[in-house]
């Protein structure tokens, strides 16, 4: 018998590939509901943090985009949280935005994921970072390496300038696509 | 085919120190320099690998007759492809901190040559319990040297350890530490004193 004969081997390989994605098909089928509760758990927890005494969350798709707006428990409107992404220093950050529309102010700002350095950029999870954004009109930021003196100045986390930068960039368009989703003042 | 347990413990005990990957064989470098940021990082890398090289080992030795020598190395990937996209689900479902954290490394696991090299070099010639036994021991002499890089990094590099703060305000964290160049500078000290202990031994 021709031991290795291109018959055997195809035969060998295609083999292996058929049983490695049976047994991920169920590995799949059974992990995926697990990562998306976690996902939505995640999610969840974020509007809770950037919208004050949320009790109800209602998604609602405008521009092609999600809002998720909150309600509070006598079901008045009390806000809109908004997820947005986009590239930090070592990969995408994603971000939970909690806004007032009807003052264009934030409430609140909740990281959801990163891939910064840890022990630098990744302090932009951190709330001596967040609170640069509670309650603050909507804009343009200007990023500063020392303690803001205006409104619209944002302090740079020491040694992590680029992925402060890219936040505040990510803050900034979030407002932006919140602004012309439920026309802001400005 | 008989078992020698003396063969076996030696075959284990040759991964933590005599054959440790990191420090004697230097393979498996990327997620060594990558993810020793942190000591919990460190650890977590090193279980996620080990679990990932002890299954493809005891698989593959229980098939290296069936593997036509042309075709072995695909095979041998698709095989460890399996078991590592099976630890990505696993830890994206049950352990997301983790897998947030260690991120794009985990997928990466497939193409760390710690694994591939042992399939080549011991698994494919080698008996199922001792595959095993080679699988554990290079797996915990993985992790071993992962952890501790990951804990020295993080105390200078933060003043932590497995994210509990040890060293107060007064201490002014070596930046460089928990950066690629940290990784570097590490090792290549772990290495030397490793290195030095085992020539005074001998």
């Amino acid at each position: 018998m021709e031991k290795n004969s291109t018959k055997k081997l195809v035969l060998t390989l295609a083999t292996i590939g058929i049983i490695s994605a049976l047994l991920l098909t169920f590995v799949y089928e059974w992990t995926t509901p697990y990562i998306q509760a976690n996902q939505a758990e995640a999610r969840k927890q974020a509007i809770n943090e950037v919208l004050p005494d949320v009790a109800e969350v209602e998604e609602v798709e405008k521009n092609g985009n999600i809002f998720y707006e909150g309600y509070d428990a006598q079901g008045e409107q009390i806000g809109v949280a908004f997820q947005n992404s986009g590239g930090g220093y070592n990969g995408a950050i994603e971000i939970m935005i909690g806004v007032d529309p009807e003052s264009d102010k934030i409430y609140k700002i909740s990281v959801l994921n990163h891939q910064e350095t840890p022990g630098l950029g990744a302090r932009i999870t951190e709330s001596e970072f967040k609170s640069n954004f509670e309650d603050k009109p909507f804009g343009d930021y200007n990023v500063v390496k020392t303690p803001p003196s205006e409104e619209m100045q944002v302090q740079a986390i020491a040694g992590a300038t680029i992925s402060s930068e890219s936040a505040t960039r990510i803050i900034e368009d979030a407002l932006e696509k919140i602004n012309s989703a439920y026309g802001g003042g400005n | 085919m008989s078992l020698d347990f003396k063969q076996i413990v030696s075959d284990f005990k040759n991964g933590l120190w005599a054959e440790n990957p990191i420090i004697r064989l230097v393979i498996g470098m990327c997620p060594t320099l990558a993810v020793t940021n942190t000591s919990a990082n460190g650890l977590a890398m090193g279980l996620a690998t080990s679990f990932v090289l002890i299954m493809s080992e005891i698989v593959i030795s229980l098939i290296k007759k069936l593997i036509p020598a042309n075709v072995r190395i695909p095979s041998y990937i698709l095989i460890i492809a399996t078991f590592v996209t099976f630890t990505d689900y696993f830890l994206k479902a049950f352990f997301p901190g983790i897998a947030a954290s260690l991120s794009i490394f985990i997928p990466l696991i497939v193409v760390n040559c710690l694994i591939l090299g042992r399939q080549e070099a011991f698994a494919s010639k080698h008996s199922t319990p001792r595959a095993i036994a080679d699988g554990i021991g290079m797996g915990l002499g993985f992790t071993w040297v992962l952890t501790l890089l990951g804990m020295i990094r993080e105390f200078f590099g933060m003043g932590s350890m497995f994210g509990v703060q040890l060293l107060g305000e007064w201490y002014r964290p070596m930046v460089i530490m928990v950066l690629p160049a940290g990784a570097f500078i590490t090792l290549g000290i772990l290495v030397g004193i490793m290195n030095q202990i085992s020539r005074e031994g001998k």
